[in-house]
């Protein structure tokens, strides 16, 4: 104990200090300084690119990448990577499709779909939590027989959508896009949830320390279960709403998901080592990443750069992160 | 050797960690032919010392000499230099064998040319003893504790060390292995060599030590001769008297309910217990470690599965889980803090609110204010030194994570408290007021159970006290009878042997836990799926469908070579896909027909080159900058990804003809790409079995503190795989030319999954330290051949898709449990 531990009994002012500095200066603050900072460029290098106009194309897309990126967060939390978003968000997006034209009823096709990813992300959670697979290997095997049932499915093409659901895509409340109302009301409750409910409390729990939390008397294997069915489902209205606001069914929506959700998530500053993690900073990082595409695509730039574009914000976002433990250590 | 030469020496040595002085300017040194004992209590530094002494642990201040020489965290160094230890807990790498342990565990010019390991070995183990059942070949996991313990020995005699440090070296020895032992000491210091003996049991340390320093809090109390001092006077200046610990008083007499009791109860490592405690009332259990007091406390706590019959007051309940166990009112403060009791990296205020989180709802959700303020009050009430609520619980020391652990069980107001190692890492300032806590949580009528290998500490607490011998209670002492010696003297009565103890493990499971299962499994499944599908459609087999297929599962082995050679040190990379990508997209730009020579030349060179690269690159991200594997060629997937579509849009550049033939070279049916895939298999798996850079690497995933004990560099191993790793995609870039022909961006996508479930069939694991390239092989033509298998049955292409899942699954599913079967302990 050198030079860390300020002394105990200097409470009061001092601590409210502190904890004013440790509650905005954290890994997941990073990137809101870097979303403002974001806009501020393309305010000056690529003014189209936040013109209401293209603002109003962006969201919608961000606003989907935040849903998927909230269901990866929860599940990077627990340790773990889902590698099945592609096939979950896919067959989602095909089977509300073809349940809502076979039913003749969307009511009917949401609560299906919804239940059916549920039953894939518990049968992800059962095999990583039960049968103790690693989780990657988990989910690129269940991800591997979801493509095969989106292709048994489809039949290799696509499927329109059905009316009402590209309606609720592209339909607006004041203004605001709805797909973009649904990822804040999504980010907002799952937020809400883990950092303030019981549950999310030891949902945390069981992230940073399994071992620990048996101690402590939490029934982990619930909880691992359940976030592989919520992130499931998480993917499952993604690609509902993003088969409605593209107006088909496709039996490849999901593949351009994968990489961005978990890059969003990285960039967000949730890290691999479980427990702690934020699906606000995932969310703020999935509008940071469409934006920055965005504005590579309007430099002139091809979409192969926006690729590399996004892979060195990965790790400049972890470097910057990582830099002031380098600086204390040189110290 | 002159008598007084001094082989050990350590002057000034103190060590700190994190909040915790371990030891504090220690003077120790060792002189040539003697056996110098060193004692103290749990946690007074021994352990520490003789760590920093083996090179294992960096003083903070002081000086290590070793014949002679300065050492500073340098393991090998002091290993060449002559100095050898046992670990209380061996250091061994548990997915290797027993052979390979040895092997490594010597150093490098004492190891015998590893082509025969396990006739080797089993010499050496013969030294230990002509009847010894250990076998050479055997997975270090599928050893019991006492196994690993002689290999552990058997290891640093081999070594014949100048100095030979056995750190508590009886705990694990059955009778015969104990005289066993102290022949050996004998016989080390014979040859002039000498031994450092530490050991918490003094009447050991008496018999064979000649001279004994005494350590306390890490501090030093003096070296002595060992026949100076009778057991009382070591006695008193290992505990330093009375003075430093001073307990509460005991409950009051008086008739207190009876609140939580057990008879018959047994379970793992105990059995037929029949114990009472009441309320306010705090009942210790003693006994040497190991003989079932924490087993049968994790049993009450619902962590083990107890069978018999608990009874909370005057109720039979049941504890089949942890959670049952705290709806009863049973709280558990587990003894290994670190793995069970702190979450390290939430907040202190997380860490004391978890165990009690609904008594903050507000309305459905909880509320921070009411959380804080009784945070706030926990820290002052219990003094915990924390700079803020928020900072994270593993910043603090020892002492401190231990009162907020226990301040977080309280909150939830037990009935039951069960405490394993009340004090355990905890310095002397923290442990009065824990036991302050303790005491004041029983007046208020909880009833305690405290598990404590320190048997002041238990007399000191407690008001009952359960002996613990080989999984029996053999004694109870109460009232005036609960002092220190008589618990001692009864511990060690009672408990002079251990037996010889190995669970059995079902033949199938133990066959199918070992490195060849996974290749005959395969194996067999591959001509089983190929006769069927053969008698199915005769096409199937035919020179044709078989040539085809041999050349995919060639590209694919090749690139789960060096997938597999990545993950047996405990590495992922993501990135092989688009890196077969971006080198074909290379080769498309100089292997042309019309490119002269030198230009094709510089192709190949430029192809692979760029393959290093990006090996390179990756291992900067995770060993540089402590990416997260996953994380770090997930970057480089998108980023080579990008490069790839950058110089080639869409597909271009058609390869030169010439080229194209002589990759697609056949011998018989065989294409030639396969031949060498075969040929590189069978090298690479001698190198990893047969070579000591093989071994080396499969021991740093098996477990890296292990391996960096034993020599191996880390850095540069991981180095070497990933490099290797990249140059294997590359390789299997140009197999793939001869497929594809064109500078396609996208064409080796596919492998990313197909490497990892290659191996993953095989029998790779995920986590280091196991894994085949023959497997890798085997696994690759698998999948070629489930691809395929579809298209001749006739089957829709979905199959490809289901099959493949279904069989990662399946395989591996299979193979983790087996492994798990047959760990012991």
């Amino acid at each position: 104990m050198t030079n860390t531990a300020t002394p105990l009994n200097n409470r009061g002012g001092d601590a409210g200090e502190s904890r004013l500095k440790a509650a905005i200066f954290n890994e997941f603050s990073w990137i809101w300084g870097g979303t403002i900072l974001l806009f501020v460029v393309c305010a000056i290098v690529a003014p189209g690119v936040i013109k209401p106009g293209a603002i109003n194309t962006m969201l919608p897309f961000a606003a989907i990448l935040a849903i998927t990126a909230v269901g990866m967060t929860i599940v990077i939390q627990q340790r773990g990577l889902d590698m099945s978003l592609p096939g979950t968000m896919t067959l989602s997006g095909l089977l509300f499709a073809k349940i809502g034209f076979l039913t003749d009823s969307t009511l009917l096709a949401v609560p299906a779909t919804l239940l059916i990813a549920v039953v894939i992300g518990s049968v992800n959670g059962l095999l990583v939590a039960r049968v103790n697979i690693t989780p990657i290997v988990t989910t690129l095997a269940t991800n591997a027989i979801l493509l095969g049932a989106v292709r048994t499915i489809s039949g290799g093409s696509y499927m329109t959508a059905p009316e009402e659901l590209a309606a609720f895509s592209h339909s607006r409340v004041a203004g605001i896009p709805t797909t973009v109302i649904l990822a804040v009301l999504f980010i907002i409750v799952v937020s809400l949830v883990t950092k303030r409910s019981v549950a999310g409390r030891r949902f945390v729990a069981v992230g940073a320390n399994p071992a620990a939390a048996t101690a402590a008397g939490i029934p982990i294997l619930r909880y691992q279960v359940a976030t592989y069915a919520v992130a499931a489902l998480c993917y499952a209205v993604a690609g509902m709403l993003f088969t409605g606001y593209i107006g088909t069914a496709s039996h490849i929506a999901g593949n351009d998901y994968l990489l961005p959700a978990i890059a969003a998530v990285v960039v967000g500053g949730t890290p691999f080592s479980g427990g702690r993690g934020s699906v606000i900073a995932s969310g703020i990082a999935a509008l940071f990443m469409t934006l920055l595409g965005q504005m590579v695509l309007a430099l002139g730039a091809d979409t192969s750069v926006q690729l590399l574009v996004q892979a060195l914000a990965i790790i400049i976002a972890v470097t910057i992160r990582y830099l002031p433990q380098l600086f204390l250590f040189f110290r | 050797m002159a008598e007084g030469t001094i082989f050990l020496q350590m002057t000034g040595v103190s060590k700190h960690f994190p909040g915790v002085r371990a030891l504090h300017g220690i003077t120790f040194d060792v002189r040539a032919g003697e056996v110098h004992g060193l004692v103290g209590e749990n946690g007074a530094g021994k352990s520490t010392l003789m760590g920093v002494a083996s090179g294992s642990l960096v003083a903070t201040e002081g000086e290590v000499r070793i014949a002679g020489e300065p050492v500073q965290g340098d393991p090998e160094r002091a290993r060449d230099l002559g100095l050898s230890i046992v670990h209380q807990e061996p250091a061994l790498m548990p997915d290797l064998s027993v052979a390979e342990n040895l092997y490594l565990g010597l150093p490098k010019k004492l190891r015998p040319p590893p082509s025969n390991l396990n006739g080797w070995a089993r010499k050496l183990l013969k030294h230990w003893s002509e009847d010894v059942a250990i076998d050479p070949r055997a997975h270090v996991t599928t050893l019991n504790a006492e196994q690993r313990f002689i290999v552990e020995i058997v290891k640093a005699l081999e070594c014949e060390p100048k100095v030979l440090v056995l750190d508590e070296p009886t705990e694990h020895l059955a009778t015969e292995d104990v005289e066993r032992l102290f022949e050996r000491v004998r016989r080390v210091t014979e040859r002039g060599a000498s031994v450092v003996y530490i050991s918490h049991r003094i009447r050991e340390v008496q018999m064979i030590a000649d001279r004994l320093t005494v350590l306390r809090d890490g501090e030093g109390q003096g070296t002595f001769d060992a026949k100076e001092l009778n057991e009382d006077q070591i006695v008193s200046l290992i505990v330093g008297g009375d003075l430093d610990r001073s307990f509460p008083d005991k409950a009051e007499s008086g008739d207190h309910p009876v609140v939580l009791s057990t008879s018959g109860f047994s379970g793992p490592g105990f059995s037929n217990v029949s114990l009472e405690v009441r309320a306010g009332e705090i009942l210790g259990l003693a006994g040497i470690s190991d003989n079932g007091q924490v087993e049968f406390m994790r049993s009450l706590a619902g962590i083990y599965r107890g069978a018999g019959r608990v009874t909370l007051a005057g109720k039979d309940i049941s504890i089949r889980n942890s959670q049952e166990a705290k709806r009863h009112g049973i709280s558990y403060l587990p003894g290994d803090r670190h793995r069970e009791g702190i979450f390290g990296e939430l907040s202190v205020r997380e860490n004391f609110s978890i165990r009690s989180s609904r008594a903050d709802v507000r309305s459905g959700l909880i509320s921070s204010g009411s959380e804080r303020s009784r945070t706030n009050k926990a820290i002052r009430q219990f003094a915990v030194k924390t700079p803020h609520q928020e900072t994270p619980i593993g910043s603090l020391s020892g002492g401190n994570q231990q009162k907020v652990v226990l301040s977080s069980v309280l909150s939830a107001e037990p009935r039951v408290l069960l405490v394993d190692e009340p004090t355990q890492g905890v310095d002397v300032g923290a442990r009065a007021e824990i036991y302050r806590i303790l005491r004041e949580t029983a007046r208020s009528g909880v009833a305690i159970i405290v598990v404590s290998s320190d048997a002041q500490e238990v007399a000191g607490l407690s008001d009952n006290v359960a002996i613990f011998s080989r999984g029996r209670v053999v004694e109870v002492l109460s009232g005036d009878r609960v002092t220190e010696d008589n618990i001692t003297s009864s511990v060690l009565k009672s408990t002079e042997q251990r037996d010889k103890h190995h669970r059995s493990v079902g033949a199938f499971w133990k066959w199918a836990a070992g490195n060849s299962a996974p290749l005959l499994m395969v194996a067999a499944a591959i001509l089983l799926l190929g006769t069927v599908a053969g008698i199915w459609n005769p096409f199937y087999v035919s020179p044709r469908s078989v040539t085809g297929m041999m050349t995919f599962a060639a590209t694919l082995a090749l690139v789960g070579y060096g997938q597999q050679l990545l993950m047996m040190v405990g590495g992922i990379d993501l990135s092989v896909g688009p890196l077969m990508g971006l080198c074909q997209v290379v080769a498309s730009f100089f292997l042309l027909s019309d490119a002269g020579l030198g230009t094709q030349l510089a192709g190949w060179v430029l192809l692979i080159l760029v393959a290093l690269t990006v090996g390179l690159i990756n291992w900067i991200l995770v060993d540089g900058l402590r990416m997260h594997p996953m994380v770090a060629t997930l970057a480089t997937f998108m980023g080579v990804q990008a490069i790839s579509l950058i110089l080639r849009p869409t597909p271009a550049g058609m390869i030169d003809g010439k080229i194209m033939i002589a990759l697609g070279t056949k011998i018989g049916i065989v294409p030639v790409t396969f031949i060498i895939a075969v040929l590189v298999a069978i090298v690479l798996e001698f190198v990893l079995y047969k070579r000591s850079i093989g071994v080396s690497m499969r021991g740093l995933g098996s477990r890296p503190e292990a391996a960096r004990t034993a020599g191996i560099r880390p850095k540069l191993t991981r180095l070497i795989a990933y490099l290797g790793c990249s140059l294997f995609a590359g390789i299997a870039a140009i197999t793939m030319i001869a497929q594809v022909g064109i500078g396609d961006p996208r064409a080796g996508l596919s492998f990313t999954l197909g490497s990892i479930a290659a191996i993953v069939i095989g029998g790779a694991s995920l986590f280091g330290g196991r894994g085949s390239f023959i497997g890798a092989l085997l696994g690759a033509i698998f999948i070629v051949q489930v691809n395929s298998v579809t298209v001749f049955l006739g089957l829709s292409q979905e199959w490809q898709q289901y099959l493949l899942g279904a069989l990662i699954l399946l395989s591996v599913a299979i193979y983790s449990k087996s492994r798990e079967k047959v760990v012991q302990a």
